[in-house]
């Protein structure tokens, strides 16, 4: 077992800050470096940008500023990548019905966020009204 | 086992210096552990070969076990390897290349099909033999006998741990290899025509199968340029609301791509199961029979099947059309 | 006026475009202006959009997609999205993204036979005639 302190050369995590909408180009684009170094067949790869695209537009939009972490897990025969979207925005009042789908806060279909969730193998989602969000996301590579 | 095999199983298990020291903390085997068994190398050589000889009397007694060794030839060279093997035991220090030597044990044992419990069973009557020669060997220094059997039992445990390690990752391999060709298997798209391609769908639909059954079917249409896809479902076993929800996305999606789809092999259950379940097939179209999806699609690219005697008419009609080549 | 990045092309009476790169938000919005102000000075009766390029596809940009569709038809043209990638629609579906107001064509070249425009006598309008 290893302590927390310790990372391994193979597990590299790597924070990117949102701040302009630029920096959502960045994310998408490290994320999907990452993508192609772990080897994910294109579908799981498009799906871990779009999420990428999606919630961090959503730090942009809603927050303004937040941060994107990206995690490359590389542990042995399970590669992944594990995504955190972290903003001290307004946060999420009605979230079940957002995660349900077609409630939107920004005037669009409201899919961001559901949709991400079903694009996902792990999804947890933590919000709190006037404090901010918190999404933490693991797509892995298919075996 | 090749090079880059063992350099891939290390990999997998993730056998790095961390990793080294990290196990060799949680067995507690000390530097004092190594000087222990590095004396005992004179002991060893001693014993070695005459508890090989009682180790394989219990694996060629046993039915089961005896049938992994053919003939007295195999079992030579077995006692041999094994000899070198357990003398390898007794050593001052535990270094990567030593895991590397030692990876192939649980990888060769995985492919030769031996199950764990026959190499733990054997390593219990080593422990025992080696244990007794020990006590014996050191009467008079009880004290001394038992932390060198400590020693021992650590470096063994710490063996186990290593191969058990690389059975489980052969194996998941093997698992890993067997699901590849599985789906491949499962997932025949077969080209009936220029542009149109036909999947039959057989057995259990579960998530997964849905999912690899999309991709399948998109790359597939991608790379045939397939204007119609069709997607039979006569053989699967059971159509509930989730596996239609499934092939209505995958319809949705070649339609996407700017294909048609067509579903085939609608039973009257499911006919009914659909309707029931209040399932929108939307535009889809479907049909009953896979012949009938099958003109349906060659209609969409142009082409027709025409019967064999309506080609005759046709022919008569075009000869009497033109007189002049008629004999 | 500020114009996007992305060319159009226009042959007859069909407007051509390929979306090649990563776009900004402000790049769409100004693609789709773009694209509106063609069709409204050249009279186009369709449009195609290429987006063979992408390897993914949000639900913003789609969303763009969709309604610069449904603008256009208001407009009078048709717009067909052709060449998307096996992995954007099965994203795309999973997401539960409806693509209204638009037709699909596998490729360019189907894309335009759909719009009865047969590739011949291209010429590229790059859009430089007087306001």
């Amino acid at each position: 077992m290893r302590d927390a302190g310790h990372d391994s050369s193979q597990d590299a995590k790597e924070s990117i800050r949102i701040v302009e909408e630029a920096d959502i180009i960045t994310a998408r684009q490290r994320v999907r470096a990452t993508a192609q170094e772990l080897g994910f067949d294109s579908f799981a790869a498009s799906a871990i940008i779009t999420i990428t695209s999606e919630l961090a537009r959503n730090i942009w939009v809603y927050a303004g500023r937040g941060e994107v972490v990206v995690e490359r897990i590389d542990k042995g025969a399970r590669k992944g990548i594990g995504l955190q979207f972290i903003d001290q925005g307004p946060g999420i009042v009605d979230l079940p019905k957002v995660l349900k789908g077609g409630l939107s806060r920004g005037g669009g279909l409201g899919l961001g966020l559901s949709g991400s969730k079903r694009l996902a193998d792990e999804f947890d989602i933590d919000t709190q009204p006037g404090k901010g969000t918190h999404i933490s996301v693991v797509k892995w590579k298919a075996r | 086992m090749r090079r880059d095999e063992i350099d891939q199983y290390m990999d997998i298990l993730n056998f790095d210096e961390y990793e080294l020291r990290s196990r060799l903390e949680f067995f507690e085997i000390t530097d004092d552990d190594f000087r222990c068994l590095a004396g005992l190398r004179d002991f060893a050589s001693k014993y070695t070969e005459e508890i090989v000889e009682k180790l394989y009397e219990l694996i060629l007694g046993h039915p089961e076990t005896r049938t992994f060794f053919p003939d007295a030839e195999t079992v030579e060279r077995v006692k041999r390897k094994q000899t070198e093997y357990f003398m390898k035991l007794f050593r001052e220090n535990i270094d990567l290349d030593y895991i590397r030597d030692r990876l192939r044990i649980g990888f060769v044992h995985e492919k030769i099909g031996m199950p764990p419990k026959w190499y733990l069973g054997a390593y219990r009557r080593y422990l025992q033999l080696i244990t007794d020669r020990l006590i014996e060997e050191y009467r008079d220094r009880p004290d001394l006998a038992e932390q060198y059997v400590r020693s021992i039992e650590k470096i063994i445990f710490f063996e186990m741990a290593v191969s058990i390690d690389t059975y489980i990752a052969a194996h998941v391999e093997t698992v890993t290899r067997h699901k590849e060709a599985i789906r491949e298997l499962s997932t025949p798209v077969i080209k009936v025509h220029d542009r149109v391609l036909l999947l039959p769908v057989i057995g259990t639909v579960d998530t997964h199968r849905a999912q690899q059954i999309m991709e399948t079917v998109l790359l597939e249409i991608v790379e045939e340029q397939a204007k119609v896809m069709i997607i039979d479902i006569a053989g699967v076993a059971v159509v509930d609301t989730r596996v239609a929800d499934h092939l209505i996305r995958t319809t949705k999606a070649i339609r996407f791509l700017g294909a048609e789809a067509i579903l085939t092999g609608i039973s009257p259950n499911v006919a009914r199961t659909v309707v029931q379940l209040g399932v929108d097939i939307g535009e889809i179209q479907t049909t009953n029979r896979l012949a009938d999806g099958i003109e349906l699609a060659l209609h969409e690219i142009g082409k027709a099947i025409t019967p064999k005697n309506q080609e005759k008419h046709l022919e008569k009609a075009r000869q009497q059309e033109r007189p002049g080549e008629k004999r | 006026m500020n114009r996007s990045p992305i060319p159009i092309l226009k042959i007859k009476s069909t407007l051509i475009t390929s979306v090649q790169t990563e776009l900004q938000d402000e790049t769409v919005d100004l693609f789709q202006q773009d694209i509106l102000t063609r069709i409204e000075k050249t009279g186009a009766r369709s449009l195609v959009i290429d987006i063979s390029a992408l390897d993914a596809l949000d639900t913003y940009v789609a969303r763009m997609l969709t309604s610069t569709g449904k603008m256009a038809k208001l407009m009078g043209a048709r717009t067909v999205i052709v060449g998307m990638r096996p992995e954007v629609a099965a994203t795309l579906v999973r997401m539960g993204f409806p693509l209204s107001y638009l037709e699909t064509a596998l490729s360019l070249e189907e894309g335009l036979s759909l719009v009865n425009q047969p590739i011949e006598g291209f010429s590229v309008d790059d859009g430089q005639q007087g306001d």
